[in-house]
């Protein structure tokens, strides 16, 4: 077996194509590197002029008076952004980089809204009249451009042997098939992640000798279980080539094959089928009906406000009921229109996750997926920053509520100046919000996409084990 | 002889695997990206529909003519035509407003509300693409044998023993090469066109035919191109094993690698920061304008000594029951004005002596605004150019680079979907405020009654001048497209004088 996979391994080494393949993986792969060097500093820039102002705006609250941080909320909380996210841009362009956690929406003399959490949605494309291309990343660079070299790589490993007659000579020496096989497929697998490991090893030398980045040992290890990923997708490739080769009387007629099976698995399918899986999932709430939502939430509580209007400040039972009802319309108000902001989040995502679900059909997505989950960038990212800003809203409201109980002038009424502590709060004691990622998290998110990659590769390398098998020579 | 060697050729394709998997490719995938481009077309169709009524509807029920600020509105329909180049047609803004406190630009226009934004997040797909794709492969598919394999079958030799001249031969396989390539090109247009006719959504006029009938020339270029190149391979090589890896590696470069690479490699995001002096001086005129105009309320015997702080703003009015403003501040796109004025049902006795001063008013504020508006034009367009139009204008021409740049390119521009096609909407819109401007100028609007008060008749919408807007003629797409076809025959013509120079002089 081995003394196959060596011979191939000779074979593609002096070959055009091990060249061509060197040349083509380290042009981009050093590409990727210096944009990364350019564009990484000015996002990390962005991202701490975005914390200091949120720290800035705490602390002037916070010196203000606890009803005042209580009623303005923690204000914009931002997203980090990964240091990784050379390996996958997912389209981090059009996720927004920050959650309002300080949507302020009306005033009634002397009542004010109470914040809630908000999602702000970007829209670049706005300004944008440039052309529209991928960036090139690692998921471009191994997705699509590595996926066809492993394909050039083993289009002709049977069927070349078969047209030469060489098959033949060899399956006539006492060489179970499989075993030439797996030797074949070792022997591409070996001669395409040498040029692949090169240029990788390239690309991570240009960043991590650049002052600007320091990738951690959790950034090292989250390379590492890429690069894993990485070659788990080129096998399947190299299956799917032996595959095809097998069947093929001539070379010719396999890469033709190969060539269209792969422009429309890797090339067509992912946008066509994530256009097919929208129109078919029902439609999340549209802006208007949020709207209409909104307001008719504002009508149920006017009820409240006609009692609360009544109401003089004559005596002083009249003014600690208004206090009451003050408290009880800021409060509810808050907890409904917030709970209307999730539930229209939460369908756009569960349509967002329908439509991602059925793109998987095509490898190179789960591909981009994965890699989007161990970069931490993309959707799956983005789901997870959300929870972080949730929990954090809770924390926060915890904590105001303990200050609130702490403060013994205070009626402990939510909702009104008069009904709180007024007393300013020591700004380091507020949590602040940290966007945190876990590497188990991400595995978890990942599994079942590496499940399936991992099924796709089985079910391929068996495919041509069978076909090579029941092939005639 | 021409002829049967044409025939040969013909059948030796036709015949062939590779030839009835190209044409089932192409045709499934034309297929479902039609249906599924048709369904985003209505979808956006629908949403135009609805926001036209929407905003004709909100300004008919106003009552002052100083709403048509912000009230006034002009919406970009679809272009039926995006199916087969979506272009920019779905990524720029959609709706703008009208009114005399800014000249409309792309960059000011808004879009109208998706119900997702996660789903920008998918890549979105045209029937271009689909060709640039597929089309370029099968060329490449069914070149790259055509001097190789005969040379190495040895053929070669024996078609070159009869008295046949070598152009021929490279003439005929060329001919009958492109013939069977037309065949999956035409039919799936020909299915598209039919799932498009069956739409009610889209009525295809002779012109857009036409506009059909350049995408399907140009396509036949760049397909035209590949083969060449695959021929020129093939010529250069000695086997076809060689010829097919150095095909593929040529297609992979030009149509996946190049493109993405060279926009990734070159810096053309905009940058707004390298005009911000051109921001601040905007900002400087209207600070200019907010002196005069309160320099003139001071002045103002009556108007003065009303105003509420004594700085000569804001007067008060009997019966006015709102103020409003309106400003906008955007260094990104240099976008910067604010107007104010306010609505009165009806005005009161007390206040009755003071219209004819608060209209002389208002002449004077309007007629400033849109001086100061002129002015900051000059400086916000080459500015705008300069952030925007240039850097776009340079990843462009870069792309051009590989023919899929150029086809893409051409494509676009007979749809209409190009940056040339989506700015002459934004003409018109500028047209058309024009329009406006002189019609309230030459009715006096600005200085009426009615621009702020509504008690002595109300505005009349109906005389406004109505926005329209027709896609520009089919002549004026050809000639924009003609620079990008006229590049793509020439590389034709000169790969196939490469071509036929080898291969006179090569060695059998």
């Amino acid at each position: 077996m081995w003394h196959i996979a060596k011979r191939e391994i000779y074979d593609n080494l002096n070959s055009l194509r091990f060249a061509l393949a060197t040349v083509l993986l380290l042009g981009l792969m050093l590409t990727n590197a210096v944009v990364y060097l350019r564009e990484h500093p000015k996002q990390i820039q962005e991202y701490q002029k975005g914390v200091a102002e949120y720290q800035n705006r705490l602390a002037n609250y916070a010196s203000d008076s606890l009803y005042k941080l209580a009623e303005q909320g923690p204000g914009n909380l931002y997203k980090k952004p990964s240091p990784l996210h050379f390996c996958a841009e997912g389209g981090e362009a059009f996720l927004s980089r920050y959650a309002q956690g300080s949507y302020h929406r009306w005033g009634a003399g002397t009542l004010e809204s109470f914040w809630i959490l908000a999602y702000p949605s970007t829209n670049p494309n706005l300004y944008n009249i440039r052309p529209n291309v991928t960036k090139v990343d690692w998921g471009f660079i191994i997705g699509y451009v590595l996926s066809l070299i492993a394909l050039l790589f083993t289009f002709d490993t049977i069927s070349s042997e078969r047209e030469h007659g060489t098959l033949r000579l060899m399956l006539a020496n006492s060489i179970p098939r499989h075993t030439v096989l797996i030797g074949k497929f070792l022997g591409a697998l070996i001669s395409i992640t040498i040029p692949f490991t090169l240029a990788v090893l390239m690309n991570l030398l240009v960043i991590s000798t650049s002052n600007d980045v320091h990738l951690g040992i959790e950034a090292w290890g989250r390379l590492g279980i890429i690069y894993f990923i990485a070659l788990l997708y080129t096998c399947l490739f190299l299956g799917l080539g032996l595959l095809v080769s097998s069947r093929a009387q001539r070379s010719a007629v396999s890469l033709v094959v190969l060539l269209l099976i792969w422009t429309t698995l890797v090339v067509f399918m992912p946008s066509t089928l994530a256009s097919i899986a929208n129109g078919l999932s029902s439609s999340p709430m549209s802006y208007d009906e949020f709207r209409k939502r909104s307001s008719q939430l504002e009508d149920e509580l006017d009820e409240l406000w006609d009692k609360y209007y009544v109401l003089s400040d004559d005596t002083p039972e009249d003014v600690r009921e208004k206090i009451r009802l003050g408290g009880e319309i800021v409060t509810r108000d808050a907890e409904q229109q917030e709970r209307l902001h999730d539930e229209k989040l939460n369908q756009q995502i569960s349509q967002m996750n329908r439509a991602r679900a059925i793109t998987r059909i095509s490898p190179v997505t789960i591909f981009q997926h994965l890699l989007e989950s161990f970069a931490g960038t993309g959707f799956e990212r983005h789901l997870q920053f959300l929870g972080n800003i949730k929990s954090h809203a809770q924390q926060f409201r915890v904590f105001i509520a303990e200050i609130d109980q702490a403060d013994p002038e205070s009626l402990h009424i939510f909702g009104v100046r008069e009904g709180m502590s007024e007393k300013p709060v020591n700004p380091g004691a507020i949590p602040k919000f940290e966007d945190t990622r876990s590497l188990n998290k991400d595995f978890n998110a990942a599994a079942v996409d590496l499940l399936l990659l991992i099924l796709f590769f089985v079910v391929l390398l068996s495919g041509a084990y069978l076909a090579f098998v029941r092939a005639e020579v | 002889m021409l002829l049967t060697l044409i025939r040969r050729e013909l059948l030796d394709n036709l015949m062939t695997f590779r030839f009835a998997a190209a044409v089932f490719i192409t045709l499934l995938l034309v297929v479902a990206n039609t249906v599924v481009l048709l369904k985003d077309y209505e979808q956006r169709l629908t949403a135009y529909n609805t926001a036209t009524q929407e905003s004709h509807q909100r300004l008919r029920k106003q009552k002052t003519y100083s709403y048509y600020i912000g009230g006034l509105v002009a919406h970009r329909p679809p272009n039926p035509l995006s199916i087969f180049n979506l272009g920019l047609d779905k990524q720029v803004g959609n709706k703008i407003n009208v009114h005399h406190g800014f000249v409309p630009t792309i960059w000011d226009a808004e879009k109208h509300r998706s119900d997702n934004p996660f789903l920008n997040l998918f890549t979105s797909i045209d029937i271009a693409l689909v060709f640039q794709g597929i089309l370029s492969l099968l060329a490449l598919i069914f070149a790259y044998d055509a001097l190789a394999g005969e040379r190495e079958r040895g053929t070669l030799r024996l078609v070159l023993s009869h008295p046949i001249r070598r152009g021929d031969i490279l003439f005929a396989k060329y001919i009958s090469a492109m013939l069977c390539l037309l065949v999956p090109l035409l039919i799936s247009l020909f299915l598209c066109v039919i799932l498009l006719t069956t739409s009610i959504a889209i009525s295809l006029n002779a012109g857009d035919f036409l506009r059909i009938g350049g995408i399907v020339l140009t396509s036949l270029l760049y397909v035209s191109l590949f083969y060449l190149l695959g021929m020129l391979i093939s010529a250069v090589t000695r086997r076809t094993g060689t010829a097919l890896m150095l095909a593929m590696f040529v297609w992979g470069f030009l149509v996946l690698v190049y493109p993405n690479l060279i926009l990734t490699a070159v810096e053309i995001t905009p940058q707004p920061e390298a005009q911000a002096s051109a921001y601040n001086q905007i900002k400087q005129m209207w600070e200019e304008f907010d002196r005069e105009n309160k320099q003139f309320l001071r002045n103002d015997a009556v108007l003065g000594p009303l105003s509420r702080n004594g700085e000569g703003w804001g007067f008060y009015v009997e019966g006015g029951e709102y103020t409003w403003g309106i400003s906008e501040d955007k260094p990104s796109i240099l976008l910067y004005f604010y107007q104010t004025g306010f609505y009165a049902g009806k005005i009161g006795a007390e206040s009755e002596p003071q219209v004819p001063l608060l209209r002389n008013y208002y002449r004077f504020y309007n007629k400033e605004t849109l001086n100061t508006v002129q002015r900051t034009w000059l400086v916000r367009k080459p500015a705008l150019e300069a952030i925007y139009v240039q850097p776009a204008h340079l990843g462009r021409r870069l792309l051009k680079f590989s023919p899929v740049g150029l086809y893409d390119s051409a494509t676009e521009t007979w749809a209409g979907t190009d940056l040339a096609g989506i700015q002459d909407f934004f003409s018109a819109v500028q047209r058309y405020r024009s329009t406006v401007l002189d019609y309230f100028d030459d009715e006096k609007i600005f200085e009426s009654r009615q621009w702020f008060a509504a008690d002595h008749g109300t505005a009349d919408w109906d005389a406004l001048p109505q926005f329209s807007f027709q896609r520009s003629g089919v002549d004026v797409n050809a000639k924009r497209a003609l620079p990008d076809l006229f590049l793509l025959l020439m590389i034709n013509l000169s790969l196939f004088t490469i071509i036929f120079l080898i291969f006179v002089r090569s060695e059998v």
